[in-house]
């Protein structure tokens, strides 16, 4: 039987901050090359979610004015089922603001709170001066290639609580705070970053595990992926700016 | 009048500007920069009582200033315009000090002078109140250097306030629901332009839906005033288009000088090769346009191609024209104002065909999203390519996050078999494409210092008659410009 995988993109049409559609790309063609039928389903405001019917849900990053758009139907109306979908183990990728949506609260830098949904014990604290620029990680999650490139641009600092780990460790760049060195967040089978944009295009051995993590999840057994290679990431991989002090 | 400091800061702005041609450099902010230290309200005191025109806008204001230059040049004006994208507060104070020389001499031949000032978006809120201009022109909204400038909801508010600070004639895109909300509270000093709605309807927009991926660039799509969903009846490209809320009822304007067209444009993919080659499309210079302006209506052949240039052809019309109704100006009717269209030659950097042997090179700048699908569709549909060259470069004027090439929609079109990439960003470039459906076998990628020996490299395998394509982005082209003045011993094409 052919291997499928079903993802759903929440709010592509106000979560769409510069690229991060790349990461759907990257999925779908590492996927496809594999002979697995990867699908994608856009769920939005006021669109019903269902976390049985997805292997993946992916929430991108989004500016301000979209954020505060969607935050009533994010928190109120879909959170107790997205919250299911953590529960269930479903693999969630979530980028910058998705990030921040994902976690207790964002604290402005006034001092005004906003809830957010709590699925994961993060909470984010917005101050003034952004962190900008290109970033490399180094993920322990990974078997092999555990170096990973991104780009930041965000204001809020993320603090991790006790039951959520890091996804990587800063080389260069802020992070999540600037702070303790961390970047991301795992808890569960949610994988979040602040690395937007073209973030799995770069780094295909974090595309290789969550499409094996989804697979894994959906057939409740061990999966090894068929060998893919990736000499035309690898080409990029070289090309990219290496660590710089800014 | 002038005051004593005034005219110190002219002089030192002369000063500058002498000093630095002398070095055989190009002197676009350094005066004014040394002007405005001197004399903080230089600009307000060298702008006033003269006949302004401000353009800003996300994407074509460079053009459409360069068209309004073109089309006023045309008609006997004397025009006082900012070259080279010198659109901060210190190249519009630049370019106002030379000003007043040219004005005094276009006053000894009895000829009247007129300024374009292109402002940067972020810029115009500073430099739009002491400009006082009598036309303002908003081109559109489209993402750009999220990094540089932040979201697009500061950039509309950006605008707004310059706009507040003016009592100035202004000229709204009808079809971009950003801009077009800039009306609100502004109605009597606002005349739209924009595309014809049938026109718009007969633009085949295929692209996002095919791919299952939703749109590409989906700026805008919740309504300014009250948050639900646009809907439209009609798309031109982007989310330019014949909106409407369907919850509060806003939509968009009818515009008073609209640009209507009769073929029936497929801008996705364009694979019928014949087609192709026999009628003429929105890619070629002359494609025939139709402006219309209170019942009159004007074809002309379009002077730089492309269907984004419709957009910036019909408001650098809207601009003269209402610069002449403002200074009863007979000599800028909208007939008259129609006529010079077709005597723009193209902006630099933009759609420039620089020949090369019995070969063409010709460059596209490209800056965001939006830019560069626009440019590809162009590049796909033209007759002549035989190549195509793109160069990404992540300096501070280019914005240093370069994600965005993610966000263009790639995959629905087809280019010229070979395709070449350097910049410094070569590497994020090349996965695109690859990624993209683009073979590796098909592609040469390159580092920046060698974009110049692959422009030999991609000519040689260019064919007779045909063009090289060339889609640099900002810092990207003014390198590879120089390299190519050396390179090929052409002038200083891009005055």
């Amino acid at each position: 039987m052919q291997e499928k995988i079903r993802l759903c993109h929440l709010y592509p049409d106000l979560l769409n901050l510069y690229g991060d559609r790349g990461n759907i790309l990257a999925l779908m063609r590492r996927a496809g090359l594999r002979g697995i039928d990867f699908s994608v389903e856009a769920v939005s405001i006021g669109e019903e979610f269902n976390p049985d019917r997805y292997d993946m849900i992916f929430l991108g990053g989004g500016q301000d004015a979209e954020q505060n758009i969607l935050r009533n139907d994010f928190v109120a109306v879909k959170g107790t089922k997205i919250k299911e979908a953590v529960a269930k183990n479903k693999v969630f990728l979530c980028i910058c603001g998705g990030f921040q949506m994902m976690g207790n609260y964002y604290e402005e830098h006034d001092g005004h709170r906003i809830e957010c949904l709590g699925a994961l014990d993060v909470w984010t604290v917005g101050k003034k001066n952004r962190f900008i620029g290109d970033t490399v990680y180094t993920c322990e999650i990974l078997p092999e290639k555990n170096t990973l490139y991104g780009f930041e641009n965000h204001s809020g600092r993320t603090y991790l609580g006790d039951g959520v780990k890091p996804l990587a460790k800063v080389l260069c760049g802020s992070g999540n705070n600037g702070e303790d060195g961390t970047e991301g967040a795992v808890y569960k089978n949610v994988y979040c970053t602040y690395s937007h944009g073209s973030f799995l295009p770069k780094n295909p051995a974090m595309t290789d595990f969550l499409i094996k993590r989804a697979l894994e999840v959906q057939k409740g057994e061990e999966v090894v992926l068929a060998p893919l290679a990736s000499d035309i990431e690898d080409f990029a991989r070289k090309a990219l700016p290496t660590c710089k002090k800014s | 009048m002038m005051n004593v400091r005034a005219g110190a800061a002219i002089l030192a702005a002369r000063g500058i500007s002498r000093g630095l041609r002398l070095l055989g450099r190009g002197a676009t902010t350094l005066p004014g920069r040394a002007a405005i230290r001197i004399c903080p309200q230089i600009i307000s005191l060298l702008a006033k009582d003269q006949h302004v025109i401000v353009l800003t806008g996300t994407n074509g204001k460079t053009t459409t200033t360069h068209m309004v230059s073109g089309i006023l040049d045309s008609l006997g004006f004397v025009v006082v315009t900012n070259v080279s994208g010198a659109n901060l507060a210190t190249g519009i104070a630049t370019t106002l000090v030379e000003g007043i020389r040219i004005g005094r001499r276009a006053r000894k031949t009895g000829q009247k002078t007129i300024y374009v000032i292109e402002a940067d978006e972020a810029a115009f809120a500073k430099v739009c109140g002491p400009l006082h201009p009598m036309v303002c022109v908003v081109t559109n909204l489209f993402r750009d250097q999220l990094d540089r400038y932040g979201e697009l909801a500061h950039t509309q508010a950006f605008i707004a306030k310059g706009l507040d600070d003016t009592d100035a004639q202004i000229l709204l895109n009808a079809d971009d629901s950003l801009v077009a909300a800039l009306e609100r509270g502004r109605e009597e000093r606002v005349t739209f332009f924009g595309m014809d709605k049938e026109s718009m309807a007969r633009n085949i927009v295929t692209k996002a839906a095919k791919s299952a991926l939703g749109e590409t660039t989906a700026d805008a799509s919740y309504c300014s005033f009250c948050q639900t969903k646009y809907e439209y009846r009609a798309r031109s490209f982007g989310h330019l288009g014949d909106f409407y809320c369907p919850s509060c009822g806003y939509g968009r304007s009818e515009p008073t000088f609209s640009v209507s067209y009769n073929t029936d444009i497929n801008d996705a993919d364009e694979s019928d090769k014949d087609r192709k080659e026999k009628t003429p499309g929105p890619s070629d210079v002359g494609f025939p346009v139709t402006l219309t302006y209170r019942g009159e209506s004007i074809t002309v052949g379009l002077p730089i191609p492309g269907l984004h240039n419709f957009y910036n052809t019909v408001a650098a019309v809207a601009a003269c024209v209402a610069l002449g109704e403002k200074v009863r100006e007979p000599s800028l009717s909208f007939g008259k104002v129609s006529m010079g269209v077709e005597l723009v030659r193209p902006a630099f950097g933009r759609m420039e065909k620089i020949k090369i042997g019995s070969k063409s090179l010709c460059l596209l700048l490209v800056k965001n999203p939006v830019g560069l699908e626009r440019a590809l569709s162009f590049v796909s549909q033209a007759s002549d390519a035989d190549g195509m060259y793109l160069l990404l470069n992540s300096n501070d004027a280019d914005g240093r996050d370069v994600s965005w090439i993610w966000d263009v929609d790639f995959e629905s079109r087809t280019y010229p078999e070979k395709v070449f990439v350097s910049g410094e960003r070569y590497g994020d470039m090349y996965l695109r494409l690859a990624y993209a459906g683009i073979d590796k076998d098909r592609m040469q990628a390159r580092p920046m210092e060698d974009c110049g020996s692959l422009v030999d490299e991609a000519l040689a395998e260019c064919g007779d008659g045909k063009c090289l394509y060339i889609l640099p982005n900002y810092t990207a082209m003014l390198a590879l410009r120089e390299i190519l003045v050396k390179r090929y011993h052409l002038k200083d094409f891009w005055k």
